[in-house]
């Protein structure tokens, strides 16, 4: 099928501001949309530049704005993203861009790094692995799942209006270690988020949990770290 | 201010669910009504400190014009309301986050059941008060 992609092309070395970048391609209808950036690229313009590793949603690094929502480019099959014949395709929102698709992520990782997303127990598990049980492994199943591709922090409002905010992703990591029964640093996490750059500043505004490509219920483990904080208990 | 162009800005930008429109209007509402209380606080105070012009601006607040935002401003405080509610019982519930869509369409739907009477009442009682007041300015 032809489809009519329309692309957000910005070069600081040569634009002032970001403009559209108009392309005509042929695609399978089953292509995802990360296939039709590489014919562009391969076939029509190779200074187009955008983040890609795994091209299988592993890897988390093609994050980008499809249609106006954020999506992985190598998860959405064009069929369902093509409207009227046209793509469009931006970057993300609330990280600074440095050029065409591709935005700084550092901001992103620095409140990662922020909750500690390691496992915080200092005491000696002897000869043995620590152990849980199934259920204990259960309580926190949903946000092991998290890629680390920024689709909800970049989607979030809160971020949008202020960049300092930890965002659902860290929100996410720092409740994966907090309700695992083997660390020990939930203290230390939940005193990060009760700042007033922590959880608070989340509206409940589920934008983060309609786009999460690894479908983790971002939202319910956010509004699990604040009832945690406000009963004192983690259950 | 820069952050609030930004915000507005990305809002308008990012194809956002029911969530992000809730939100928006939940800002707008919680505006409306605090720059509704700053003007209330102003006008009584002007009873006790300026008697003529709050005489005056109580005639001005009689007007149609606002009396149609008064009625727009019931809306926006049942709205706020109600969403506010949504919203805690989301935060205090996050088992319920998957029936968030239904809540976004429940509050919408009870504010339009209790507002709707509202403002009914409102319009009765302003289209009286104008049409008594014609009356009076008749018989005169
Ligand atoms: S390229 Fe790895 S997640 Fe899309």
């Amino acid at each position: 099928m032809k489809v009519h992609l329309k692309i957000k092309r910005f070069n600081p070395e040569k634009d002032k501001k970001p403009y559209w970048g108009e392309y005509d391609i042929e695609a399978d209808e089953g292509d995802r949309v990360l296939d039709a950036l590489q014919t562009v690229k391969w076939t029509i313009d190779g200074t187009l530049n955008f983040r890609r590793s795994c091209a299988h949603g592993i890897c988390g690094s093609d994050a980008v704005r499809i249609n106006g929502r954020n999506v992985l480019a190598c998860k959405l099959l064009i069929r369902d993203a093509v409207k009227n014949g046209q793509i469009t395709v931006e970057p993300i929102l609330g990280l600074p861009l440095i050029k065409d698709l591709i935005v700084d992520m550092e901001p992103f990782f620095a409140h990662y790094r922020a909750v500690m997303p390691y496992l915080i127990n200092d005491t000696d598990p002897g000869e043995r692995e620590r152990l849980q049980s199934p259920e204990e492994r259960a309580r926190y199943d949903d946000t092991t799942k998290c890629i680390l591709c920024a689709c909800c922090t970049t989607s979030c409002p809160s971020f949008w209006a202020r960049g300092e905010y930890v965002g659902p992703a860290a929100i996410v990591q720092a409740h994966r270690f907090i309700f695992d029964s083997r660390d020990e640093g939930a203290a230390q996490r939940l005193q990060v988020l009760a700042e007033p750059d922590g959880v608070w500043r989340c509206r409940t505004i589920f934008n983060c949990t309609e786009v999460c490509p690894r479908d983790i219920q971002v939202t319910k483990a956010i509004g699990e770290v604040k009832r945690a904080l406000i009963t004192g208990k983690l259950d | 201010m820069s952050t609030l162009f930004t915000t507005v800005r990305d809002t308008l930008r990012y194809k956002g669910r029911e969530g992000q429109w809730l939100w928006v209007l939940h800002r707008i509402s919680g505006l409306g009504i605090l720059f509704y209380l700053i003007l209330h606080i102003y006008d009584m105070s002007l009873a006790y400190f300026n008697v003529p012009v709050h005489e005056q601006l109580m005639a001005l607040f009689k007007t149609p014009v606002f009396s149609a935002l008064e009625m727009v401003l019931a809306a926006l405080l049942v709205f706020h309301a109600v969403n506010g509610v949504r919203v805690a019982l989301l935060d205090l519930r996050p088992a319920l986050w998957a029936r968030q869509q239904l809540a976004t369409r429940l509050a919408l739907i009870i504010t339009v059941v209790i507002a709707a009477p509202t403002i009914i009442i409102m319009l009765i009682y302003t289209i009286n008060a104008h049409l008594s007041a014609a009356a009076t300015t008749a018989i005169r």
